[in-house]
């Protein structure tokens, strides 16, 4: 995977394409147990004008979770509190712009099953 | 954390209660240090998800009464293999039963992290390890000449202070990297991106929907094909006592540059002709993605400098082609451990004291494993076929061979053939053998 301006998309056969159902992430979420920390996010954009210039903004898609949307203003807004600290973000941003801490202890996803 | 000027003082202090490190803490608490075991999550294992198997050889390796100590196990793995979907919605199962996965204690046991974790971190607390939640390690401090001496965390004075370090944080190696011992992030490439979910079903359901005679039966499966969209992945169904776990996981490049959204993914998996009746009316318990380093050898960190070793995922233990990764994690902790014990002995905590933690590993399954494989995670990122063609050719193939469709034998074989030359130039197919061969041996 290339990184910065070199990243580029690919697409899959039409067929495979829409043979992918529609799913409302929010009914995944409600199954996950979390410990929100009200007081600041431990994700980050580094640079708003950096996702402005990303042509594809994959993390709106690759994000196992929906934390990445695209708010009115165009810009990146990150629902942190939905984290489940994966770290797909991190290495998977093509402009590693985004700057992934863990959360302070205790906080976070608490999983019940795993 | 502490009140008065005296620094806190251990043995020494492990960072993550996962498998390697409550292994780690369990083996040096037992041989009389005084240990930290240092946790972020409320709860051992809170962050902790897999497929997923535990193997016994490795618990039983650190514990060798463990089964008398009723570790929270799902069913026994009494069923293994692969099953293979096909676009038309058929299945293949490949799977190994009975014999030797009908020993009691079973190889390995279904088991879900979050409670496992929790069970194995208090083993280590009944030898006398202080398990410390709640609490995240930010940094290591270190003496003039830059040898760890202890880590910052953050709590209020949280600096903990011990002559060694056993770092088992997982894949996400924050702190790996500030040791120096690996000096990139991970790439998309030699990363898979792991999701699934656990569905609820009742006991009874699993057994007949399985075929599984009763609960202490249970069926662990890779599943190939009609699963990752054609792109390097691999599907797996795991069977608990009153849940299955059902799930994929898929290389992170691929992931992220088809825009693929990951529960997309899963619920079309999860739609399958094949998968769905197994599933109906199964409740969701819990959705959730981890990663898991497939990068093998190649991305392996250095294991240990001067004050500090590290163990598990944090440090790319795992085979993936063997679904291995917990054992090795939980070996390594202890080996990492008996190495500190050493350094303790020899009052040196030295680079060169430490370096015998990667000798153990070399020893051993692990270093030895990690090396013979290392050049098939490369190998499955230019072979994608053996996760699509060539299972829909085996589903093709039988489903063909095992059809009366009244036409001579010649002209079924003949078909047989051409569907897996439409998938695969004969030729081609042959070299991929041949190369599948040289990846896992080594050569």
């Amino acid at each position: 995977m290339k990184k910065g301006d070199a990243f580029s998309v690919k697409e899959l056969p039409q067929d495979l394409k829409e043979s992918l159902p529609a799913v409302y992430v929010d009914d995944l979420l409600v199954s996950l147990k979390y410990f929100i920390d009200e007081a600041q996010s431990h994700l980050k954009i580094k640079d708003h004008a950096v996702c402005a210039r990303c042509r594809y903004k994959p993390c709106l898609d690759f994000c196992p979770v929906g934390v990445y949307t695209l708010a009115h203003d165009g810009k990146i807004q990150v629902a942190y509190q939905a984290c489940v600290e994966c770290g797909s973000c991190r290495v998977g941003c093509p402009y590693e712009n985004i700057e992934w801490t863990l959360p302070r202890g205790g906080f976070g996803v608490a999983y019940k099953f795993g | 954390m502490n009140t008065s000027d005296e620094k806190i003082r251990f043995d020494a202090i492990v960072v993550g209660a996962g498998l390697a490190g409550a292994a780690a803490a369990m083996v040096m608490a037992r041989a009389g240090l005084n240990v930290a075991l240092i946790e972020r999550g409320q709860k051992a294992g809170g962050k902790n998800y897999f497929g997923g198997a535990i193997y016994t050889h490795a618990i039983g390796e650190v514990l060798p009464d463990y089964m008398d100590r009723k570790p929270p196990f799902e069913r026994p793995v009494t069923e293994a293999g692969f099953w293979m979907l096909s676009k038309d919605g058929g299945l293949t199962k490949m799977t190994v039963q009975g014999g030797k996965l009908g020993a009691e204690p079973a190889d390995a046991y279904m088991a879900s992290r979050a409670i496992f974790d929790v069970w194995w971190a208090e083993q280590a607390q009944k030898e006398g390890a202080l398990l410390i939640p709640k609490t995240t390690v930010l940094d290591f401090i270190r003496d003039s000449a830059g040898q760890v001496i202890g880590v910052k965390t953050d709590r209020a004075q949280g600096d903990v202070y011990a002559p060694v370090v056993i770092v088992c944080e997982g894949v996400n190696n924050l702190l790996t990297q500030k040791l120096g011992l690996i000096d990139h992030d991970l790439e998309p490439a030699h990363i898979a991106l792991a999701f699934k979910q656990v569905i609820a079903l009742p006991m009874d359901t699993i057994n007949a929907r399985f075929g599984l005679p009763d609960e202490k039966h249970g069926l662990a499966a890779s599943v190939l094909g009609d699963v990752s969209l054609g792109l390097p992945g691999m599907g797996f169904v795991y069977t608990n006592n009153t849940s299955v776990s059902v799930g994929l996981g898929m290389m992170l490049d691929a992931v992220v540059e088809y825009r693929l959204k990951p529960y997309e993914v899963l619920q079309r998996y999860l739609r399958h002709p094949a998968i769905a009746p197994l599933i109906k009316g199964g409740q969701l318990m819990e959705y959730g993605a981890h990663l898991i380093p497939e990068g093998g050898y190649r991305d392996m960190p250095k294991l240990f400098t001067g004050g500090a070793m590290v163990a598990g995922d944090a440090a790319s233990m795992v085979n993936a082609l063997h679904w291995e990764g917990t054992n090795m994690a939980i070996v390594a902790g202890k080996l990492a451990a008996e190495t500190a014990i050493e350094a303790h002995k020899r009052g040196d905590f030295s680079a060169q004291t430490l370096s015998q933690y990667e000798a153990r590993l070399k020893d051993r399954f692990i270093l030895k494993d990690m090396k013979q494989y290392r050049n098939f995670s490369r190998f499955l990122e230019t072979h994608p076929e053996f996760m699509d063609a060539y299972p829909s050719f085996i589903n093709d193939a039988l489903g063909q061979f095992f059809s009366a469709y009244g036409m001579p034998k010649k002209t079924l074989f003949k078909n047989i053939l051409g569907s897996l030359t439409s998938r695969r130039q004969l030729f081609k197919a042959v070299g991929d053998m041949l190369s599948m061969g040289r990846a896992v041996m080594g050569w």
